[in-house]
């Protein structure tokens, strides 16, 4: 099974005298071919806790199967960030190819089987964002961004897929898009985990797990 | 009306962006250095020329000098006069140096005569008369041989011995019995110090060594030589200086010396001149003068390269302000969104702004004071100047902060408003700086008409054409360019896309931010270019200036006489020894003669010493002198400015039939407008002196020319005259060719500091989301190095084609400009092209440097990010 786990992950920071514990030992694991939502206040430590998995932070207690390091490859562990971290010298489309071009893939379109160039083509049709795809980020609507963003994250159709919000900026119908992309993913074999608000996601998830002062809880919040 | 929390706490607001404090503090400082250096810059030149041109003079030369003589005999008066001097000086508060000087006599026909009669122990007259002297301090000047330990007249040693007079004895001074205080060692007989250096003229006679000057009584104190002036019914010239340092002297303080010296002219008693008068020494004021012409000369090219320099800086103060509404877009957009104009945000802006700047402007006056006081010409500065310079750095601050302002106001709103996506406005897509060409065309076409070098009182001076036309032409083309390959980046686009990562993120930056792409090229190949064109144009005219010298000269100097040596008797270890005949002429068969200037040569060793550039003739001067040396029954002979044939030579009455059997464009030797021929020495014959030929033998030395004279004198020659370079051209009146090119390549220095600034900025203001793209990019698998040599591959490449572009337009400037450069029409050469390769490499290498350094900078900035916290701010 891929997938990931996390056994009791404790994150603090220290602001000025103050010690916030963000995450107050997390267990939480998600496998293969599983789409989880993580539902939780803002400021509960959802995206605290995608940051550790990706390696980002360092836990101060507790264990990662596999550890998360930063040098894990985009295919074994894609990211969409709540500020997108779109390159914003690059087209959209070139942005959603990033990845596989930093893996020597051919960013020309080719029929070979893997090909992530048809897919990158696909998902910005998808997405609607087929006719900006030679704009740059900041010629292009923040919920555009964040499609793109998605596009990004599912080209390499990676084994874990973390999301921040990906449907924050979207009107229904290309929120369901996206959704759709993702279990789509989970489907394909990947691990998705989603923090969201949005209670439709929650709904399209195998699973919700909660989270409020840095603790996780199964199902949704009531 | 009260301001509300945005405008009212503004000028904290704008402390909590240091970035934005920094860029606007050292931008407005770079203004302020640019616009106030100007003033300052010409002070600086101005007390440089005139320090330049006392300082191979005596010290006296610039001590204001005031004095009153009365002819022989002077009477009663002498008392008065003697005193009047210092009494005028101390009028107005000036302590002041006396000299007295008795230098005639009336003598016993009542004729005065040069010079006091003196008569020696025996009581004859002796042949050579005596010339009354008192200076305080002289006798601690001179080697004392005996001193009797007495008051009267101190006499030197040869006199005393024609007198017969030893210390203790008494001489007959016009006439009156004077005791001898003392001997002392004739003062051409020593090396006399700088004590004598203006009083050279009573001990030595320069320009005839025949007739001796009167011998030189030193009187022992200033009394003796009043009484004797009187009673040896003598002249008398009493003189006062006020010690100056001439090193450290500023015009606006020779100025108010030269008025004192006026004011104390007028204190002294009128004299008419036929019979004595009074006078001031005219050396500095004369000085003064030649500094303000090359000051006015300098000020025709400074002015427009300081403004030039200065809107350049505002252009970068600008960009800080457009910087300050990237970094307070947040806020200002909120603002702009609320219906804030772009007034009131521009109002914001310089509230915010307005205490960097002030503190960047008094930084850049400062610097300004110490960059031209510690780099240029000369440290003195004259207050007015300091103060002009401090209005100018006030005018940096308004004009700054105003235009930062505007900029951050029209940003900030203009920001808000403009639609996504939507096409840059119009005037972005003017090629204004065709303007720029169009004005350069113009001054080309007014300096067609015009001198580029033009000579005023002596003094060179560069048209200011010279100049604007090269800065026009320069910043038109390089922005043309610029515009021109930036508007091909998006083919490079697709270039770049089949590329690995580096040159592929490295390619979309440049593309993606063209105009700021544009701007960095720009801001790298102006400095480039303006300084490639100021240093070779100011190496160009060094060389040039050296080889009229050299030209004139014949080697790096010579000594020369007109003694009837045998010039073969004249050797040495080094040097060459040349026969020059001034009266000379050449005819060719059946045509008209042509004065020309004959130098008998030694071929052995007349191409080692002499003076030659390549580009004299098509041939090495060895070949040339080596073509002399030919087995012709005609004597072979090579000219500068006349065809190969045959010939009639004359020297003086002296017929030889010569063959021209080579030439040169220029040959050295060559001291007037006349042809110059070259031929063996040894193929000549004898030339009487009463061929009238006008000889003269010179010993040419690259060495010291000291050696050069001993060798003419060891060959018997009895009068030497050494030459060396000051004495062909005075330095002094190339100065303002000199300096106008040193300022030109400070701007161009300062304009490399401008872009340096600038791709900080540029770096600065995409920080945001260049740190942002590249934690997002490792996270997709970019490696740091290959993240590094993307940002080489991105400033490197620009800082590369900015080098380039800036190589390509100085060298088309050079090619427009450098033959017009001539320091000196009436000498050969024509204008010589020397490029400073040194200069030139450094240049390069500082420009890749900066931009290697700024791509470290940037990764560095990179590395130091905290991806978290990053993509969270994001958000």
């Amino acid at each position: 099974m891929t997938g990931f786990a996390a056994h009791g992950v404790v994150k603090r920071f220290t602001r000025g005298t103050e010690t916030v514990t963000a995450l107050a030992g997390v267990d939480l694991a998600v496998a293969g071919g599983e789409f989880v939502a993580l539902v939780g206040p803002s400021g509960s430590g959802k995206s605290t806790l995608l940051a550790v998995l990706c390696g980002w932070e360092t836990p101060d207690e507790g264990t990662l199967e596999p550890a998360a390091a930063v040098d894990r490859g985009w295919s074994d562990l894609a990211l969409v960030p709540q500020a997108l971290g779109l390159v914003a010298d690059l087209s959209l489309l070139d942005n959603v190819l990033l990845p596989a071009r930093l893996r020597r893939h051919r960013t020309t379109r080719t029929d070979a089987p893997g090909d992530p160039v048809p897919l990158a083509h696909r998902l910005m049709a998808d997405f609607g964002l087929e006719h900006l795809a030679d704009r740059y980020p900041h010629q292009a609507s923040l919920g555009e961004q964040q499609r793109a963003a998605v596009a990004r994250a599912l080209v390499l159709r990676p084994a874990l897929l973390l999301a921040d919000e990906p449907t924050a900026h979207q009107d229904r119908d290309h929120a369901d898009a996206l959704l759709d992309a993702l279990r789509d993913a989970a489907l394909d074999g990947s691990a998705v985990l989603l923090a969201t608000h949005d209670e439709v996601a929650w709904s399209r998830a195998d699973r919700v797990v909660s989270m409020r002062d840095g603790r996780l809880a199964a199902g949704a919040p009531s | 009306m009260r301001l509300l929390p945005p405008w009212s706490r503004a000028p904290l607001l704008g402390l909590r962006q240091p970035a934005a404090v920094l860029a606007v503090l050292v931008t407005t400082a770079i203004l302020a250095c640019a616009v106030a250096s100007a003033p300052l810059f010409l002070s600086s030149a101005r007390s440089a020329a005139l320090q330049q041109q006392l300082a191979p003079q005596c010290a006296e030369a610039s001590w204001p000098e005031v004095g009153v003589g009365v002819a022989a005999p002077v009477g009663d008066r002498a008392a008065g006069l003697a005193a009047a001097p210092q009494e005028a000086w101390a009028a107005e508060g000036r302590a002041s140096v006396p000299a007295l000087l008795v230098g005639s006599a009336l003598g016993a026909g009542g004729n005065r005569q040069q010079g006091v009669p003196v008569a020696g122990a025996d009581g004859a007259a002796l042949s050579q008369p005596a010339t009354l002297f008192w200076r305080p301090g002289a006798l601690e000047h001179v080697d004392v041989l005996d001193d009797g330990g007495g008051d009267g007249v101190w006499v030197p040693a040869s006199y005393a011995q024609a007198a017969g007079v030893v210390a203790g004895g008494t001489l007959a001074v016009g006439g009156v019995p004077t005791p001898v205080a003392g001997i002392y060692t004739d003062l051409f007989d020593t090396v006399p110090d700088e004590y004598w250096c203006d009083y050279e003229d009573l001990f030595t006679n320069a320009t005839s060594a025949d007739t001796p000057p009167p011998a030189l009584l030193l009187a022992g104190d200033e009394q003796t030589l009043v009484d004797l002036a009187v009673a040896a019914r003598g002249s008398l010239q009493s003189s006062a200086q006020v010690e100056v340092d001439g090193g450290t002297l500023t015009s606006s303080r020779a100025a108010a010396l030269g008025a004192a010296t006026d004011r104390a002219l007028a204190r002294l008693p009128d004299v008419p001149p036929d019979d004595g008068g009074k006078g001031a020494d005219p050396r500095l004021a004369d000085a003064a003068g030649r500094a303000e012409v090359l000051e006015s000369g300098l000020r025709g090219p400074v002015v427009p390269v300081a403004v030039a320099g200065g809107l350049l800086a505002l252009v970068l103060v600008a960009a800080a302000g457009s910087f300050w509404a990237d970094r307070r877009a947040t806020e200002v957009r909120l603002l702009a969104a609320r219906g804030v104009g772009p007034v009131p945000l521009a109002a914001k802006a310089a509230l915010e702004l307005g205490l960097p700047a002030l503190a960047g402007a008094a930084i850049g006056w400062a610097a300004s004071r110490l960059l031209v006081g510690g780099l240029g010409p000369a440290p003195e500065l004259d207050p007015a100047a300091t103060t002009a310079a401090l209005w100018a750095g006030v005018a940096a601050f308004v004009v700054g902060l105003g235009a930062a302002a505007a900029v951050a106001g029209l940003r900030a709103r203009g920001t808000a408003e403009r639609p996504l996506g939507a096409a840059p406005r119009w005037p972005s897509r003017v090629p204004w700086e065709l303007a720029l060409l169009v004005a350069a065309g113009w001054c080309w076409v007014l300096l067609e008409g015009r001198d580029a070098v033009v000579s005023q009182a002596g003094v060179a001076q560069v048209n200011g054409l010279l100049v604007a036309f090269p800065l026009l032409a320069v910043a038109g083309a390089a922005v043309l360019l610029a515009r021109v390959l930036t508007a091909a980046l998006p083919r490079l686009r697709r270039w770049a896309g089949r590329r690995r990562p580096p040159v592929f993120l490295a390619v979309n930056r440049l593309v993606a931010a063209r105009a700021a792409t544009a701007t960095l090229l720009v801001a790298i190949a102006l400095p480039v270019a303006v300084l490639g064109y100021t240093a070779t144009l100011t190496a160009s005219s060094r060389a040039t200036l050296d080889a009229k010298v050299g030209v004139q000269l014949g080697a790096g100097a010579y000594a020369s006489t007109a003694t009837r040596v045998d010039p073969a008797a004249v050797t040495g270890s080094d040097g060459t020894t040349v026969l020059r005949f001034g009266n000379s002429s050449l005819t060719s068969a059946g045509g008209a003669g042509t004065d020309v200037q004959t130098l008998a040569v030694d071929p052995a060793t007349f191409a080692g010493s002499a003076f030659w550039v390549g580009s004299f003739a098509d041939r090495p001067l060895q070949d040339l002198v080596t073509d002399l040396t030919r087995e012709t029954a005609t004597v072979p002979v090579v000219a500068a400015g006349l065809p190969t044939g045959p010939y009639e030579l004359r020297l003086g009455n002296v017929p030889v039939d010569v063959d021209v059997v080579a030439t040169a464009d220029v040959l050295p030797g060559r001291r007037t407008a006349d042809p110059v021929v070259l031929v063996d020495r040894s193929r000549l014959p004898q030339v009487p002196p009463s061929a009238g030929s006008d000889q003269a033998v010179e010993r040419w030395t690259d060495g010291d020319v000291a050696t050069a004279a001993t060798a003419l004198r060891d060959a018997g020659a009895v009068r030497v005259l050494d030459t060396v370079p000051a004495d062909v051209q005075r330095t002094a009146n190339f100065l303002g060719i000199t300096w106008t090119f040193g300022y030109l390549s400070a701007l161009a220095v300062f304009a490399g500091v401008i872009g340096a600034a600038g791709l900080l900025l540029y770096l600065e203001a995409r920080s945001r989301s260049r740190v942002s793209g590249y934690v997002m990019a490792r996270r997709l698998g970019l490696s740091r190095a290959a993240h590094l040599r993307s940002l080489l591959v991105e400033l490197v490449g620009v800082a590369a084609a900015g080098v380039l572009v800036g190589g390509v337009l100085a060298v088309g400037a050079v090619a427009a400009v450098y033959r017009r450069l001539d320091v000196d029409l009436l000498r050969p050469p024509t204008p010589l092209l020397d490029v400073p390769v040194p200069a030139v490499a450094l240049t390069v290498v500082a420009a890749l440097a900066v931009a290697a350094g700024a791509a470290l900078y940037a990764q560095r900035s990179a590395d130091r990010a905290d991806p978290s916290s990053v993509l969270r701010e994001d958000a």
